[in-house]
């Protein structure tokens, strides 16, 4: 073997699945505001992954429409077909939980408006030129997917073994739209990365888009459990503080900081495959057993 | 020398640190006045607008009763449902999968419960009986909507024509009509008076003034006389009409210069790949192509195969929203269970909907 050969990603076969979108629903009437009980900082951390999704994943979706006709490898379009139908869903699941949280007493609108510009205006089409400048921020975007993909992965995986939610009582209904989009996520951990290696693939421009994407991600989470602390009704002196992301990992109903700082070098290995971490049989059989899930795939079959 | 410098360099410093502490205390005070500071938003948000309403929801079945002979009132009670105007309908799906769409017959006000009527039809695709059969006190139903494709226009006056179960949609606008002070009129057929729904509650709405309603029992008049109604009924009169295709046929036909119809089908198209729908061609305004769509294909199938293979979609079923499409002419029959009703006027996701016509025009 040559020693450029060794140096790139290496998927690992036997972790590919064919990908189809479920037709999820989720009923919120029976969720109290702070699902993992007694754990506001736990509920709202989790939670700013509702203000993020909607219009992110819409995002993923709407890049990848205008990618699909430079994709020249049939199963890969096909992954990215499946790719776009599961993510739309996991878009609109989240959504679903915003007007929720409205009638609860918390309003989301003035983050996710921000969010939304974020995504729509910031990370938009833009007007460029056709050529060669639009084809470079599609590859940029597709490059960002790719790393944010990574996080969602690593997310996913993380939410699939995180017990201490089940021991802590939280909501059934919750952890399922969490497990659910999860085990999606790790199904299709390759589909973003696999895309990214295909058009382009280039070193510097996975490191450069991990950069702005993390950064990001770190800047909008932050902000995000600022905003739900600081707006929360039932709480009088709601603060976001550090010590409170440490003492939930440490009781693993939030990742661990260690965890979170092992994706970077993971992602910026040159030989980086997503299938090397997580498990599809896992995300399988969590799919298999889900209500959600099931319940989707039980209207899929009784309409067909 | 040095002292200058030194003292010039002191002097950068105290500047800079200065600086940097106003700084860092003006930004941590907007940061704490406002923790959404300062990034820009998008004017009117997307998130957390867009479906809410016609999601799915679960519905516990809390009331059944024989509303007439083969006639089953369901009521189905939720937490803050939305709210609805006459002419609204839900979607039930049922335990097999299959979505049936009912009128809502309750009261707008109601925000706990929605009621629905449905008729047992023997020969039908199974989708009653199931509601007959399957849905008892504390069984819990998937519902979805409510929508309205049948809403009650402001008019000065209105004549309602209903047949059988077509009661359903009407009998809320007769509520909201009487409650308005707007006068109406309703003529109401059916098989016989022990099978129409509802006719004891129409009865006391139509109060003293019996002429305001007229019942039809099949069995003991014989069948209703829609031309006799519509030639009553004040000009610039507001018609809507709910029952058997041959009832709503005959309405059309006779409706006379002057009046608006509305009119609802009881027995709409049924969601879903599975249902059968005839060709028809498209046409792609922008690449300046027409398709023809056989029956077998749908829409998204056909355009692929004849022109354009590059199309986005996925779920294939109507749910995902990545085939959704511009249309600029055409009338749709609309399959998706995505769409609101806003979005239905000119919009449709391909891979599920169909059209009414024989023609439809795309923005493609």
């Amino acid at each position: 073997m040559s020693n450029k050969a060794s140096l790139r990603p290496a998927p690992v076969a036997s972790e590919h699945t064919p990908l189809k979108a479920r037709n999820v629903a989720f009923d919120w009437s029976g969720t109290p505001l702070h699902w993992v009980p007694g754990d506001p900082a736990t509920t709202h951390t989790i939670n700013v992954l509702h203000l993020l999704l909607p219009a992110g994943e819409r995002w993923f979706v709407h890049v990848y429409k205008q990618v699909l006709p430079s994709i020249r490898d049939e199963r890969l379009r096909a992954d990215v077909i499946g790719f776009i139908g599961q993510e739309a869903m996991h878009s609109q699941a989240h959504d679903d939980v915003l007007p929720h949280l409205k009638e609860q007493g918390l309003d989301p609108t003035p983050y996710t408006a921000q969010v939304d510009w974020l995504f729509e205006k910031l990370l938009g089409d833009r007007t460029l030129p056709p050529g060669r400048a639009r084809h470079w921020w599609l590859l940029e975007r597709v490059a960002l997917i790719a790393a944010i993909e990574h996080y969602t992965a690593f997310l996913g995986d993380w939410v699939l073994n995180a017990e201490a939610l089940d021991a802590k009582g939280a909501d059934p209904t919750m952890l399922d739209l969490l497990r659910w989009h999860g085990a999606e996520e790790v199904e299709h951990r390759s589909v973003a990365f696999d895309l990214f290696v295909h058009l382009d693939g280039g070193y510097r421009r996975r490191t450069r888009t991990w950069a702005t994407a993390f950064a990001a991600l770190v800047f909008l989470w932050q902000r995000g459990v600022r905003f739900f602390m600081a707006n929360d009704p039932t709480l009088l002196e709601g603060k976001a503080s550090f010590k409170e992301f440490f003492r939930a990992g440490r009781q693993g109903v939030l990742p661990t900081t260690g965890a979170v700082a092992r994706t970077i070098p993971q992602y910026l290995h040159r030989t980086y495959h997503p299938s090397q971490y997580g498990s599809t049989a896992q995300a399988a059989a969590y799919l298999a057993a889900s209500p959600a899930a099931t319940a989707a795939d039980a209207r899929t079959r009784g309409i067909a | 020398m040095t002292t200058v410098l030194r003292s010039r360099r002191l002097r950068a410093a105290v500047v800079a640190t200065g600086a940097a502490v106003l700084v860092t205390r003006a930004l941590r005070r907007r940061v704490k006045d406002s923790p959404l500071w300062p990034m820009p938003a998008l004017e009117q948000p997307i998130s957390g607008t867009g479906r809410t309403g016609t999601g799915r929801r679960e519905l516990l079945v809390v009331e059944r009763a024989e509303e007439a002979e083969g006639v089953v009132r369901l009521r189905l009670k939720g937490e803050s449902l939305p709210g609805w105007e006459p002419g609204a309908h839900i979607d039930l799906v049922l335990p097999s999968g299959a979505v049936r769409q009912y009128s809502l017959c309750g009261d707008p006000a109601d925000t706990g419960t929605y009621t629905v009527a449905t008729r047992l039809v023997e020969d039908g695709r199974g989708g009653s009986r199931e509601v007959h059969e399957q849905l008892q006190e504390g069984t819990v139903v998937t519902v979805r909507g409510p929508r309205n494709r049948f809403r009650l226009a402001e008019s000065h006056a209105y004549l309602f024509i209903a047949g059988g179960i077509g009661i359903t949609p009407i009998l809320p606008m007769l509520r909201q009509a009487e409650r308005e002070g707007v006068p109406w009129r309703l003529l109401y057929g059916g098989r016989s008076r022990a099978s129409m729904p509802f006719l004891a509650e129409i009865e006391k709405l139509a109060g003293a003034d019996g002429d305001r309603v007229t019942i039809v029992a099949e069995d003991e008049d014989g069948r209703p006389d829609p031309a006799a109604a519509l030639a009553d009924a004040p000009p610039h009169s507001a018609v809507y009409c709910c029952g058997p295709q041959p009832l709503m046929d005959a309405v059309a036909g006779l409706l006379p210069d002057g009046l608006e119809l509305h009119t609802e089908a009881f027995a709409p198209v049924a969601a879903g790949a599975g249902a059968a729908g005839g060709a028809f061609e498209v046409e792609l305004r922008r690449t300046g192509r027409t398709v023809t769509v056989a029956e077998d294909r749908s829409i998204l199938r056909a355009l692929r195969e004849q022109a354009l293979p590059d199309l986005p979609y996925s779920c294939e079923q109507g749910f995902c929203g990545t085939c959704r499409q511009h249309v600029v002419e055409g009338d749709i029959d609309h399959r998706d269970e995505l769409l609101t009703d806003a979005e239905r006027d000119e919009q449709m996701l391909i891979c599920v909907s169909r059209c009414h016509g024989e023609r439809l025009v795309l923005d493609l």
